[in-house]
């Protein structure tokens, strides 16, 4: 077997073992910077106030690792490293929900200091999750001095719906909305072997977001 | 045979975490703390109802002790830390008050318990605002919650950790927002200030 054929057989099998997924993005922008950011700091933070609200933090560094990936000229401040910065302030009992929160915040003195040292511009907040809304199909697996070796087929369907707020950290207003729905099914069949093939639901949503962000905040985009 | 070894196991949870300062105005008093035996070594035990789950030993006091040291050194001007309860005959540095915190209650979930994919910990504290005589300022409760999610490659135990830290983070912003809500707090709060300045 040549080189070209294992190429071809990896691609065929990498194309193989993904499943399916659908994506949706809309875009709502007030107000966007015509020169990029600058010098200035993004940084991306999750919501996580209520039980329902619940922004996994792989996904928020996801989309901040996509913006930096693809700008490099694009500082993202690390989520944990902001929110220790300025703790208690965006704790999810004390975060500001409202742009107009972030203006009473400001009025304490250290709090107004860091956020000048931090030269922050923007602050994306990011709502939703990645929800398991179906499964099925059952497996089973079984081992003995012989060998082992499992049997069966089992799906599901996972759903990710995120809105990404934009707020402006130097006039404290909101300036854009990014939503994105993604969904997906994955599979699993068993034959001695199991075979995941796995919908990227959650990296679909993530680049979407990650794509319609950097729009926003890069001037090459 | 792997079953009956897994059944009756204890996981043990000895909370870490790094806790950052308040970012605040310091408040112009010099207050003491006392932490009881109780709260310095708090622990928390839950023995498992059925042979597959595990019992939990869940041990906060060192990392309660470290975030309230953080928040009380960023909070007050002064802190003192007192080796015994306050009493008659205090011999002291002058202090303000003196804070006694307590747990008076921690709840878990894990999603063995209840299929949601999500580690609970509740915490409820008692704070009792002492003068250095012993005699009682203030007496009040407060909750706290975290959470966090399950996650690929994450263990139970570490899970279970993370999310003592966001309860421990969640009752510090807690107390900070909450602290001169309460009105004998605000009261003392008030000629506490007024006698620094005379």
């Amino acid at each position: 077997m040549n080189k070209t054929q294992v190429a071809l057989i990896t691609t065929a099998m990498a194309t193989l073992l993904n499943g399916c997924v659908t994506a949706t993005v809309d875009e709502m922008v007030f107000n966007e910077p015509t020169e990029g950011i600058g010098d200035a700091s993004v940084v991306i933070l999750g919501r996580r106030h209520g039980s329902d609200q619940d922004a996994e933090p792989d996904f928020i560094k996801c989309v901040a690792d996509h913006i930096s990936r693809r700008d490099k000229s694009i500082v993202v401040m690390s989520e944990l490293d902001f929110v220790n910065s300025f703790y208690p302030w965006f704790e999810p009992r004390t975060a500001p929900m409202h742009p107009s929160n972030l203006r009473t915040l400001m009025q304490h003195a250290p709090v107004a200091q860091r956020a000048a040292e931090l030269n922050t511009e923007y602050m994306i907040w990011i709502e939703g999750s990645t929800e398991r809304t179906d499964s099925a199909g059952s497996m089973s697996c079984a081992i003995s001095p012989a060998g082992g070796g499992c049997f069966g087929f089992a799906h599901w369907s996972d759903e990710a719906n995120y809105e990404a707020v934009i707020w402006d950290f130097t006039d404290l207003q909101e300036v854009g909305r990014v939503n994105t729905n993604a969904s997906g099914q994955s599979y699993m069949p068993a034959f001695i072997i199991p075979i995941p093939i796995i919908a990227p639901v959650q990296g679909t949503a993530c680049d979407g977001l990650g794509d319609q962000l950097l729009k926003y905040l890069s001037r090459n985009y | 045979m792997l079953l009956l070894l897994n059944a009756c196991t204890t996981k043990q949870v000895i909370v870490e975490g790094k806790f950052p300062a308040p970012l605040m105005n310091k408040v112009p008093i010099s207050m003491g703390v006392f932490y009881e035996d109780a709260f310095a070594n708090h622990e928390f035990f839950d023995e498992t109802k059925n042979r597959q789950e595990s019992d939990w030993i869940v041990k906060t006091g060192q990392a309660q002790v470290a975030m309230w040291d953080t928040l009380f050194g960023g909070m007050f001007e002064g802190l003192e830390h007192l080796p015994s309860r306050p009493g008659p005959g205090y011999s002291g540095p002058p202090l303000d008050g003196v804070l006694v915190p307590h747990i008076e209650e921690l709840q878990y979930a894990i999603p063995a318990q209840t299929n949601v994919k999500v580690y609970e910990i509740w915490l409820r504290y008692r704070f009792e605002l002492l003068t250095t005589e012993g005699d009682t300022i203030a007496v009040w409760s407060m909750t706290a919650y975290g959470k966090t999610p399950t996650a690929f490659l994450q263990s139970s135990v570490k899970a279970v950790n993370l999310a003592a830290v966001m309860a421990l983070r969640d009752a510090g912003a807690h107390f900070v927002i909450d602290f001169t809500n309460h009105s004998a707090v605000r009261e003392w709060l008030q000629q506490s200030l007024e006698r620094s300045n005379e």
